[in-house]
């Protein structure tokens, strides 16, 4: 799974840090209730995402698209369903009011700053990097580091198996019944044989790993020595200032008139 | 002379089976000897190997009990499989794995990897590259790299080459005989070729875990040359024997008329670009032909093609229709993979051969019949209410291609079914198959075995760089007639 990716700025932070600060800024994102303030919000992540992280914007957009569908299809739910009293709009089940319809948009918004956040943080993070930076500075314990590696290891080779699974399939003409039984078939059909060999195949590289002298109570050394530099600095400065930017503007030019979307009854 | 490893009346035994791997077994190695391993499969060498290197019981559990033994200070052990030996991405980073763990500072990394590497032979200019896209060959002596990083006295190879081609074993063993001239070396390998030059003492297992002879290797050979075959190790001259005890069973036929496959302009395509072109090639029944070629040439995608798991354009016609009009492929063609466990999908043997005839829907009595029928044929009447992982390396790839073939397709297509067998189950197999091809039956098959493709074969394609680039016909009376494309 070779990818074509340029390397910025954001490959360069720390990833022990950049995973500790998206989970504060996860968790601060909940008690922003001013719609105006998440949007402003938004777009300061989205401008991370789209013009940062080093992928090709084809590569981008189309890592956008199930995201969208997120934003569209919690926003409408609760713009359809939500509770409100100045109604706008009312359709049988629908029922649409001005606070519903905000309420909509900023659980929204919410959705697509976890998701760009979050993307932003797996399209610049290789693995390796991550569990050498947690031994490091979170004194990760090598033997979960080196487990999780390893098992990352297989994921392409999975990949590969089930192609050829699926083939096999086709060549005994498995394909031809139809419905919830052939799909329980189907689900035994591929995750016996997936299991089994990826079962083996870890047991392997265990004993290999062993074999190489990996152990538990001996100190090691690093190949990657994980420090911090400017760009952590920058990294953090950068939503600080985005925050405090973001809340300036949603005082200043909001765009709705609303300061915050929850329902007081 | 000093030992550097011994056991002393070892006894050993599997949970959940019946009887014990070893009955006091005792061995001993000295410093520098080069000593292998030889016995049938399933004679507990691996076990042996591990038990030498300590890594039974340490890293994996078995119960064993032994009066004394002695395993080395300093060792390193290479896998039969290239791909589950590594748990790091790239290959610098799978070198640090090793120097981590014996605490070497970070600054000295770079040059230990670049000696190691050069050791074995490997020069990358960069040396983060992916592993995953190195040939097994250079996966093995990457492997070995690592292994050469721990300074060990003594290594332990457990087939290494096993999974290799012909090319990646000669690499590997030339490797080994550069790097390990000063070293003890313990092999266990099924595919003596290469080896025989490199060791000088034998140990000769039997079926039943004990070691039947121990000594240097001229005389094991003159002595138990009979053991050595029975035992379906890959001695050499394995081929001369086999061919003389069979003469006239492999027959050249003169061609056939059906025509059964007619290719022109054919090409196949994996992300948009042409993996495999076959200009012209026309194919009647009872051909044997092998498909010859180095790794990655294009062998099993030309075979994918034919099975239409992947695009493909120009003429492709079978029996006279056009192939992609045709609904269901595998009334036609069977297919039998590289690895027979991927095609199981049942849980008894009998259910497997059986499962292909239910589809179609025919009667348990008529079904009965045809599956006796070919469990007798593939030896596997005693296996019949086993599960098809629980067999033996040889049944299960007798199972794949028995289940493959009981519909009786007229055109079998085979990806390497010898790969990594040992000789007696692939003698057994290409009866099989020439059982099958004398009925009719048309077989095109993956192999990098030139004894198959010279003795087995009636007809030879060579692929080179994604293209049919040669085709030789070997008439009746082995005249050979060479098609150029």
């Amino acid at each position: 799974m070779d990818f074509d990716i340029k390397e910025t700025w954001l490959h360069k932070i720390n990833p022990s840090l950049k995973l500790l600060f998206l989970i504060v800024l996860f968790i601060s994102v909940l008690f922003i209730h001013n719609i105006n303030f998440l949007i402003n919000y938004t777009v300061a992540a989205f401008l991370l995402f789209a013009f940062f992280t080093g992928h090709p914007m084809k590569r981008i957009l189309l890592l956008l698209i199930p995201f969208v569908l997120i934003f569209v299809s919690t926003a409408t739910s609760m713009i359809f369903f939500g509770k409100g009293e100045t109604t706008w709009w009312k359709w049988g089940l629908i029922h649409i009011t001005e606070e519903s319809f905000y309420r909509g948009l900023h659980l929204g918004f919410r959705a697509l700053i976890f998701a760009l956040l979050g993307l932003m943080f797996s399209l610049t993070t290789r693995p390796v990097f991550l569990f050498y930076s947690l031994m490091q500075q979170l004194k990760l314990k090598p033997k979960y580091a080196y487990s999780f590696m390893a098992g990352i290891r297989l994921i392409p080779i999975m990949i590969e198996e089930f192609q050829t699974i699926r083939q096999a399939m086709i060549v005994r003409g498995v394909e031809q019944r139809k419905g919830l039984a052939n799909f329980f078939h189907k689900l035994k059909a591929y995750s016996i044989p997936l299991l089994s060999q990826s079962i083996r195949r870890a047991h392997r590289i265990a004993v290999a790993m062993e074999a190489k002298r990996f152990s538990n109570d001996t100190k090691r050394t690093f190949y990657y020595e994980i420090g911090f530099s400017k760009y952590d600095l920058c990294f953090v400065l950068y939503f600080i200032i985005a925050i405090l930017l973001s809340y300036y503007a949603a005082k200043m030019l909001p765009f709705f008139p609303v300061t915050d979307v929850r329902y007081i009854e | 002379m000093d030992l550097v490893c011994e056991v002393k009346n070892l006894r050993l035994k599997y949970p959940g089976e019946e009887s014990l791997l070893f009955k006091d077994v005792s061995s001993s190695f000295c410093k520098g000897e080069k000593v292998l391993l030889l016995g049938p499969s399933g004679c507990g060498k691996s076990t042996f190997l591990q038990v030498l290197s300590g890594l039974i019981p340490k890293s994996i559990e078995v119960p064993m009990k032994a009066e004394k033994i002695l395993t080395p200070s300093s060792w390193g052990y290479v896998f039969q499989d290239p791909d589950t030996q590594f748990c790091m991405p790239y290959v610098d980073e799978e070198m640090a794995f090793v120097l981590e763990n014996l605490q070497v500072k970070r600054e000295q990394m770079h040059e230990k990897m670049r000696v190691y590497l050069k050791m074995v032979g490997l020069h990358f200019d960069d040396l983060h590259i992916s592993i995953q896209s190195l040939s097994g060959g250079m996966k093995q002596r990457l492997a070995i790299a690592t292994v050469l990083a721990l300074h060990p006295d003594v290594l332990f190879l457990d087939e290494p080459t096993a999974m290799l081609d012909p090319e990646g074993t000669k690499a590997v063993w030339d490797t080994m005989k550069q790097a390990a001239q000063d070293k003890t070396v313990i092999i266990v390998e099924h595919k003596i070729d290469h080896v025989l030059d490199f060791v000088d003492r034998i140990l000769l297992f039997n079926q039943k875990g004990q070691i039947v002879a121990d000594g240097p290797k001229e005389q094991i050979f003159s002595r138990y040359r009979k053991e050595i075959r029975e035992d379906g190790i890959w001695y050499p001259g394995v081929w001369e024997d086999y061919l003389r005890d069979k003469q006239g069973y492999y027959k050249k036929t003169p061609l056939k008329e059906q025509v059964v496959i007619e290719l022109e302009q054919f090409k196949g395509y994996r992300k948009k670009e042409v993996k495999i072109d076959v200009p012209y090639g026309k194919v009647h029944a009872g051909e044997w032909i092998a498909i010859v070629g180095k790794n990655g040439a294009g062998k099993s995608t030309l075979l994918h093609s034919l099975m239409q798991f992947i695009q493909t354009t120009g003429t492709y016609l079978l029996l006279e229709k056009e192939a992609k009009k045709i609904k269901k492929l595998s009334n036609m063609l069977s297919f039998v993979f590289q690895n027979p466990e991927f095609q199981f999908v049942t849980n008894s043997v009998y259910d497997e051969i059986a499962y292909s005839l239910r589809i179609e829907r025919m009667k348990e009595e008529e079904i009965r019949t045809k599956v006796e029928e070919m469990l007798e044929l593939f030896h596997l009447q005693k296996h019949r209410h086993q599960h098809p992982y629980q067999l033996s390396m040889g049944q299960k790839r007798r199972l794949s291609v028995a289940a493959s073939i009981v519909k009786k397709q007229p055109i079998m297509l085979l990806d390497e079914p010898t790969f990594g067998q040992d000789s007696s189950n692939t003698f057994q197999l290409l009866e099989l198959l020439e059982h099958y091809r004398k009925q009719g039956s048309t077989i095109l098959m993956v192999t990098h075995d030139e004894q198959i493709a010279k003795h087995m074969a009636t007809r030879i394609w060579r692929i080179e760089g994604g293209k049919l680039v040669e085709d030789e016909i070997h008439s009746c009376e082995d005249e050979q007639m060479y098609v150029q494309i």
